[in-house]
């Protein structure tokens, strides 16, 4: 009993900060997504206004979740074959590998900030690299960030530069497998194709998994490249559900809104979440 | 195994003794700097002032006016802070809410009505006596008075007002056999003059822009539009004369090609205030912009030869229909030191002083606001220096457009660039792009009477 209570005392900073700063701000925007608020004024309580304004009037919040969706279902996807895809190759034992990991993982110390400036200028149609290189072998590239049809498919591309991380996660479990399944499977006449599908692929779908969860939070969540680099658009074409959100916060003063915007991401969160969780018993494989 | 002496435990004591020396040392000498770099003039009371200047106008205008205020008496002490505009309001704003704001402010957004309602900046005309505000309405320019005042009370003093008017580069129009005494009388006109100035590539790319306008709050006044109906008091957008100035927009951008124009001006740094200006660099024939580009040519491109003409109306429009923006000072509700940031104000603005006052809005390149320092010898030295700052100051007490004075200003501005957007992308017709956004601010008008707003 006494030792619990040192204990307690000793992870106190981090409990009053969890309950300050996480729990509380959770519970008032709650209570928040009820009201009409501007930050200077009190709240007024209004019932559900916020939630039956957006869900039955906003066309742009309807636009951002979809934008958000479609997001999603490209680079999601897309990240994490590359991600796994990359990890397989980084895990061959070449000479100089460890500075083909480092490569990769570069882009991730970078601040989202400095590389979506970077490449707004890599991404320039008239003066950007790409564009430069296409033209080399004479493609007139696309007008990638102020083209509404490329704008998206810029933002992905510059999240697929990005893998290095889950790359590093992949490494890590790739590192697990226990050598015996491949020499026995070697032993048996496996092949380097049939042990990568029966061995290292279901060895990993509790990586692949736990990248899954993380990569849809983290997309829902897609921000800071977008605010810096299109602001949502060309014609609204890169309108994230988080970039509306902080609009309407910020740009509006709807902190009522905001908040009703933000317990719905909530809910579509925890219900994607969910699913991926009822999904993983036809998929992923625990036992070793 | 360790070498020895590679290991620290066997670092020496006078190694040790070395270290604690410097690092005591360096403390001593950033206390030492800390306390030196302590504002002078201790025992003024402060007046912290918030402005969004950067750059260039930061250190030659506005640091040069806090200066000669701070030096020119001996009670209030002005500190200026610059913040990036980008994230002023909420700064501001979280300060109003923390309950420690600013003293002063200079507002540069379109919140001035909206924070006027909320109730948290200062009616200034309380700071000022009868007589004071009855010259200041008198000396006001009209449309200064209206961008400044909200039901009826002075919430913002204009420190500078904003208008836009052409730029034209007499040498290209002679290179392409238009004659720049002749400047267009008429908008079709002009972009008869711009087909002819405009340049591409090989491949079809633009490399020199004619003339492209751009911005239907800036064009709209001139097809007889805008958004704010007087006597009805509501925010007006799907009007024939907007419609007819969307339309006309939108047919010069697909006469150029959307994607044409869109690779051309993202290679340009095209940034409002910035010196890298495709005027100056020969990218653009004839440029609309503000009148702080005078300032800038005379800084940066002394050589350059321009003129500036007003804007044309299109065939049977509103001649010398224009918009203007202006930048405010305000005063927050909870400010700990209204008074001295008043004396500020009187200052800056030339409610006190014209003559003295006049002298910063020649450096800043800034219309005037009143007629008072119109007519002070130090601006109409600057005219007689500058006389292409006539076209603007002619344009002032016309029919200039400015905002409408709503709370949503913020709305009502997003609103119109969307619709501007989707309807020169061809998204969507002049007439459906226009008719959504009155949709729009009518529901957030409906919305804010249903909740009290």
């Amino acid at each position: 009993m006494n030792h619990n209570r040192y204990g307690y005392l000793f992870i106190s900073p981090w409990l009053v900060g969890l309950l300050v700063f996480t729990a509380l701000p959770i519970i008032a925007s709650g209570y928040l997504s009820f009201c009409s608020y501007d930050i200077v004024s009190p709240p007024k309580w209004i019932g559900l206004a916020n939630y039956s304004e957006l869900l039955l009037h906003d066309a742009r919040f309807w636009k951002a979740l979809w934008n958000t969706l479609r997001y999603a279902a490209l680079a999601l996807p897309l990240c994490m074959a590359t991600a796994f895809g990359l990890a397989l190759l980084l895990n061959l034992e070449l000479p100089g590998i460890s500075i083909y990991r480092t490569i990769f993982y570069l882009p991730n110390i970078i601040p989202a900030v400095a590389s979506a400036v970077v490449f707004q200028w890599i991404l320039n149609p008239q003066i950007g690299l790409v564009n430069g290189l296409l033209g080399l072998f004479g493609i007139q590239g696309p007008a990638w960030l102020q083209d509404q049809v490329w704008a998206m498919r810029s933002l992905v591309l510059l999240s697929v530069w990005g893998v290095g991380g889950s790359v590093v996660i992949y490494l890590a479990g790739l590192k697990d497998i226990p050598e015996s399944l491949y020499e026995a499977a070697l032993v048996d006449g496996a092949n380097a194709w049939q042990r990568t599908l029966h061995i290292t692929f279901p060895m990993m779908t509790p990586i692949i998994f736990y990248n899954l969860i993380m990569g849809i939070i983290g997309t829902f969540q897609y921000f800071t490249q977008a605010y810096v680099m299109t602001q949502g658009g060309p014609a609204d074409s890169t309108l994230f559900y988080a970039l509306y959100l902080f609009f309407q916060a910020w740009r509006y003063l709807n902190m009522g809104t905001a908040s009703a915007m933000a317990w719905i991401l909530f809910l579509i969160v925890i219900l994607t979440t969910w699913l991926a969780f009822r999904s993983q018993k036809h998929w992923v494989h625990y036992d070793r | 195994m360790i070498a020895e002496g590679k290991n620290p435990e066997a670092r020496s004591p006078a190694f040790r003794l070395a270290t604690a020396a410097v690092v005591i040392a360096l403390l001593a000498v950033t206390l030492l700097l800390l306390k030196g770099n302590k504002h002078k003039n201790e025992g003024r009371e402060k007046v912290y002032f918030w402005h969004c200047w950067t750059g260039e106008w930061k250190e030659n205008v506005i640091d040069k006016i806090v200066t000669r205020f701070n030096n020119s008496q001996s009670r209030y002490q002005v500190i200026a802070l610059s913040i990036p505009f980008d994230s002023s309001e909420q700064k501001f704003l979280l300060s109003v809410a923390g309950g420690k704001p600013p003293d002063c402010v200079a507002l540069w957004g379109r919140t001035l009505s909206a924070w006027a309602e909320k109730g948290i900046i200062e009616p200034l005309n309380n700071f000022m006596t009868p007589e004071e505000w009855a010259h200041y309405q008198r000396d006001a320019y009209p449309v200064v008075l209206k961008v400044a005042t909200y039901k009826g009370r002075l919430y913002g003093v204009p420190t500078n007002m904003n208008t836009y008017a052409c730029y034209f580069n007499p040498k290209q129009l002679r290179e392409a056999g238009l004659d720049p005494a002749r400047f267009p009388k008429t908008l079709e006109e002009l972009l008869d003059w711009g087909r002819k100035l405009t340049k591409t590539d090989v491949h079809g790319n633009l490399t020199r822009i004619g003339f492209l306008p751009a911005g239907l709050e800036r064009y709209a006044p001139l097809f007889g539009g805008g958004f704010w109906d007087e006597t009805g008091q509501r925010v007006t957008i799907n009007t024939p004369q907007n419609v007819r100035a969307l339309t006309f927009l939108t047919d010069c951008w697909r006469e150029f090609g959307v994607d044409r124009v869109v690779r051309f001006r993202s290679s340009l740094n095209t940034g409002g205030f910035s010196t890298e200006w495709p005027f100056i660099s020969g990218q653009e024939s004839i440029a609309l912009d503000g009148q702080w580009r005078v300032e800038q040519l005379a800084r940066y491109a002394p050589q350059l030869e321009y003129g500036t003409a007003p804007l044309p109306p299109p065939r049977g429009g509103t001649p010398d229909g224009c918009y203007g923006g202006v930048n405010r000072l305000i005063i927050p509700k909870d400010a700990a030191n209204a008074a001295g940031a008043w004396a500020f104000i009187k200052f800056w603005s030339g409610i006190e002083n014209p003559e003295r006052a006049a002298e910063f809005y020649v450096a800043g390149g800034w219309l005037p606001t009143t007629t008072g320092i119109a007519e002070t010898t130090a601006y109409q030295q600057y005219l007689a220096k500058f006389p292409k700052f006539q076209t603007f100051i002619h344009l002032l007490p016309e029919n200039m457009e400015v905002p409408p004075p709503v709370p949503y200003q913020q709305l009502v501005s997003d609103v119109l660039l969307h619709a501007e957007e989707f309807s020169e992308r061809g998204l969507q017709t002049p007439q459906s792009a226009l008719a959504e956004a009155q949709e729009k601010i009518d529901r957030e008008v409906s919305r804010r009477q249903r909740l009290g707003l």
